[in-house]
């Protein structure tokens, strides 16, 4: 019995969380035939299960729940939120019901009654009102049925985990004796497919810990829908991502840190009702919690669209907290006075709320995410809202990363630090040294550099002629870079704790094992960075920049190398390109003013197809900007991109090249882009084009004047179109010219220009087009 | 009471380990040193799927004199959730203990007395019994 008791308790507690999130929905939409259902169904269960155990007020609370419930499923009630509210009341004294049967108390006397009483229908609610509950569920697939699932304790899924880790090291071994000794066939072939079925039951056991993030998301539609009903607000809570799979145990350590962001948004960040619809927002906030999977973090953000976070108010609050001087506030970035908020001791409404309290504020939700692993950061818009970022490891244990050699020594590198790795005789890097530090020129940016040897304390320095630099990013956003002598492999660790003898060096984050069973240990990057100095403190990052810039040699140009149609070789600066573009040759269309081509919906001049003849059916251009004006290239064929490799030679006779440069042993000649757009730059169409407003009754004007106005660079509106014109164009009549900056009369007839002198004749092409130019500067002519 | 001990040598000396504080005892092949890890950490070994870290017991006593070459075979102890090797000289046998352990004299010398639970009298003779927290902890103990 007791067994049977226990399962009881588990089975309903289970749909109780499964529950919670269906119930605010079928609020949000009551028409919700299938949450409904859902509901409906787990009251009957737990009346018929209840009846089985003998508790008669469970039965009868579930019972009155359950009749109200199908009411509203056979359209006699509507599902109004005085009714949620009940059902929400009912479910939750089952909650307390269900603990203290656990717990082997007594049900918690009273206020049966009151509740069931609640479920009745009220005044307010016509009995008569029904909802057409059935037509507006339409055909929506069919919830997947509930998979067969059992309950274990994870210490059990520890040892399995552990016990197939040790099966993978084994097996490794096995196979290197096998490799060793001339593997028979005999074995090779049993040995194979046990291997195969070992990594199969391995790629299981990985999973058996992951977990949905619905399972976390499941309460949040309630939690916010109490709070904000407490707070007097509105809000709405839009879930993404649930489908995204994590560690068990980092859902359990997100959990606090999440709801305690939920309700700083709910708290401080939605405006009450009144104050939102003052500022021309929709009267019902919305907060978005969306998880995504990036690599080996995942990223959980919460935006709201409340007030967002008042700067100028932080750094007050601030200096009155005493976080930080107003000197110090006065000198901050934007960037950093929003980081004030995790500042211990910090809180940023004026007045302390029951429901955020004063006592946990987000310095202690950054320590919790820090704690294992995660990193918070915030960017907010003062009137339009704040996210909350929270990036979090995949596991609290597995980490993907890279090994690398430094002397005798392997060590690994967490991989969501790389951004990059480059090799020293690649020449893309260029090595100085300043006093004793290392600092690597690389795409243009000067990045502090350390030697790993160094760092560890070895007698042989790593040789930076022939090293292989490892470019780091930290969460602060801080570049920096590790020479090491050889980058060996991408491998999953297994972390383990270091203990505390090892940790106390301060330099390495864990213990892991290769697949080949070698011990090795993971850099602690933070800390590396920490203790070089290197992590991003305000003062010490602008010092460096200033003092970089100053000892900076230009930074190294790019340029796409390529050949052209009449078969040059020719390059083109990196900075003035901006996309590379397969046109079909359809696209292109020859005129007398040059060669133009429709691009994204826009005509470009295209340039550079002299000397060759389109035998492709498409062709490739390369489209240049300069800020305003675009253009298209054509290249025959793109060879690489470089690095522009010193200067560039002055060429006289040629008013296309800027000069020549030597790229790979060949003279290169590379584009004038300014004297480009100097020459073709006016012929190019602005972005955005200027709009045109026509008489739209008249014939003449849509059949005449509209190609005109259009070939000369403008967008033309409708009648219908509300928008303000730049310019509006009238014929012979004084008719209402709407808003518009310009105004261009045109008269049908040659003569009558002595009555309105500056009207203009309609077949007066370049007085048209020049009136046209005056009204709006902008536009090509 | 008689319990079982773990005979060894280190620095030449009698040493015993209580038989419960031991899980195993592997044959080190292979130890991956540690750069920048204090003088008594020897480094990393395998054992099975985890990582145990290599003590040399000589130099976390701090016992000066020349080493001698240390057994393969190794004691491997938990402290704090974390496992270790032990270098010790020779694992010897393991032996009775007879009677209970006596207080460390105080003529054990500065080296030996912080690791010393006490005296031991084994059915081998008598020995230091050792402490094994305070030996994977280090020379640097004495402090906390």
């Amino acid at each position: 019995m007791d067994d049977l008791l226990a399962d009881f308790v588990a089975e309903t507690r289970e749909m109780l969380q499964a529950i919670e999130g269906e119930i605010v929905a079928w609020e949000a939409d009551p028409a919700d035939r299938e949450r409904l259902d859902a509901i409906f169904r787990f009251v009957h269960t737990v009346k018929g299960n209840c009846g089985f155990f003998d508790f008669p007020r469970l039965e009868k609370l579930s019972h009155a729940a359950e009749s109200a419930l199908s009411d509203v499923r056979a359209g006699r009630r509507r599902a109004s939120s005085a009714l949620v509210t009940a059902v929400l009341a009912v479910i939750d004294r089952i909650t307390d019901m269900i603990d203290a049967i656990d717990a082997g108390e007594d049900l918690p006397a009273g206020g049966d009654d009151m509740l069931i009483a609640a479920l009745e229908p009220g005044r307010d609610e016509p009995d008569s009102e029904t909802i057409q509950a059935g037509e507006k569920a339409g055909p929506r697939a069919a919830r997947a049925g509930s998979t067969r699932s059992i309950r274990l304790p994870v210490e059990l899924l520890d040892r399995v985990m552990s016990g197939v880790s040790d099966m993978v090291l084994a097996r490794n071994e096995l196979a290197r004796r096998l490799r060793d000794h001339g593997a028979d066939p005999v074995l090779q072939g049993p040995f194979e497919r046990l291997s195969t079925i070992l990594d199969e039951v391995r790629e299981g056991a990985t999973r058996m810990r992951m977990q949905r993030l619905e399972h976390l998301f499941g309460a949040l539609p309630r939690m916010v829908r109490d709070l904000s009903a407490e707070l007097g607000k509105q809000v709405m809570i839009d879930l993404e991502g649930g489908d995204v799979e994590l560690d068990r145990e980092m859902i359990e350590s997100v959990r606090d840190p999440l709801t305690h962001i939920l309700r700083n948004a709910i708290d401080h960040g939605i405006e009450p009702p009144a104050e939102r619809l003052a500022v021309g927002k929709r009267e019902i906030g919305i907060i978005t919690v969306s998880a995504r999977r990036t690599g080996n973090r995942i990223i959980v953000a919460v935006s709201d669209d409340g007030r967002g976070i008042a700067l100028g108010k932080l750094g007050d609050k601030a200096v009155a907290a005493g976080v930080a001087s107003a000197a110090e506030v006065a000198a901050m970035t934007d960037e950093q006075k929003l980081d004030l908020i995790f500042a211990p001791g910090f809180s940023t409404a004026a007045e302390v709320s029951q429901v955020s309290g004063r006592g946990v504020g987000m310095d202690v939700v950054r320590a919790n995410v820090e704690r294992f692993g995660g990193s918070v950061s915030v960017s907010s818009k003062e009137g339009r809202g704040t996210i909350v970022f929270l990036h979090l490891p995949l596991t609290l244990s597995i980490v993907e990363g890279l090994t690398v050699k430094v002397g005798a020594h392997t060590l690994g590198l967490p991989r969501s630090y790389i951004v990059e790795i480059a090799r020293s005789v690649s020449r893309s890097v260029e090595v100085d040294r300043l006093g004793d530090g290392i600092f690597l020129t690389f795409r243009g940016e000067r990045v502090p550099c350390l030697d790993l040897a160094e760092v560890l304390g070895l007698e042989q320095e790593v040789d930076l002629e022939r090293a292989t630099f490892v470019f780091l990013r930290l969460v602060s956003g801080d570049l920096f870079a590790l020479a090491v002598d050889r980058v060996l492999d991408n491998e999953d660790f297994v972390l383990k704790p270091l203990p505390p003898a090892l940790e106390a060096i301060g330099l390495y984050g864990g213990t892991a094992l290769l697949d080949d069973g070698q011990p090795i240990l993971k850099i602690d990057v933070p800390g590396l960075a920490e203790a070089y100095g290197l992590a991003s403190h305000a003062r010490i990052r602008t010092a460096v920049q200033e003092h970089g810039t100053e000892q900076a040699a230009a930074p190294a140009e790019h340029a796409v190398v390529f050949t052209s149609f009449a078969g040059r070789r020719l390059a083109i600066r990196m900075a003035a390109i901006r996309h590379i573009h397969t046109l079909p040759v359809s696209a292109i269309e020859l005129t007398d003013g040059g060669v133009l081509a429709t691009v994204d919906g826009t005509i470009l001049p295209l340039l550079g197809t002299e000397g060759g003849t389109l035998v492709n059916d498409t062709i490739t251009a390369l489209r240049l900007g300069d800020g305003e004006f675009e253009l298209l290239y054509a290249v025959a064929g793109i060879i690489d991109s470089v690095e522009l490799p010193g200067p560039v030679v002055p060429l006289e006779g040629d008013e296309t090249l800027e000069g020549t440069a030597l790229i790979d042993g060949a003279i290169v000649g590379v584009i004038d882009a300014h004297g480009l757009f100097a020459r073709h730059g006016r012929a190019a169409l602005r972005a955005q084009r200027p709009t045109c407003r026509l008489p739209g009754s008249d014939p003449w004007v849509a059949s005449f004047l509209e190609p005109l106005i259009r070939s000369a660079g403008y967008d033309v509106l409708g009648d219908g179109d509300g928008r303000a014109a730049d310019i509006t164009v009238t014929l012979d009549a004084a008719e209402d010219t709407g808003p518009a900056a310009a105004v261009v009369r045109l008269r049908s007839r040659p003569e009558g220009g002595e009555r309105d002198p500056d009207s203009i004749y309609r077949y007066d092409r370049d007085g048209l087009l020049s009136a046209l130019a005056r009204a709006c500067p902008g536009a090509r002519r | 009471m008689s319990s079982l001990l773990l005979l060894t040598r280190i620095g030449g000396r009698p040493a015993a380990f209580r038989a419960e504080d031991i899980s195993s005892i592997i044959e080190l092949t292979g130890i991956t040193p540690v750069p920048r890890a204090p003088d008594f950490v020897a480094g990393l070994a395998a054992l099975r799927s985890r990582a145990l870290t290599v003590i040399d017991s000589r130099k976390a006593l701090a016992l000066s004199g020349t080493p001698r070459e240390a057994d393969v075979r190794a004691p491997v102890v938990e402290v704090g959730g974390h496992a270790y090797a032990l270098l010790v000289d020779r694992v010897d046998d393991v032996v009775a203990a007879v009677g209970e352990p006596t207080p460390p004299p105080a003529t054990l010398g500065p080296a030996w007395t912080p690791v010393a639970r006490g005296m031991i009298e084994t059915t081998a003779g008598p020995a230091v019994l050792v402490d094994v927290a305070a030996l994977v902890a280090g020379p640097q103990r004495a402090a906390a």
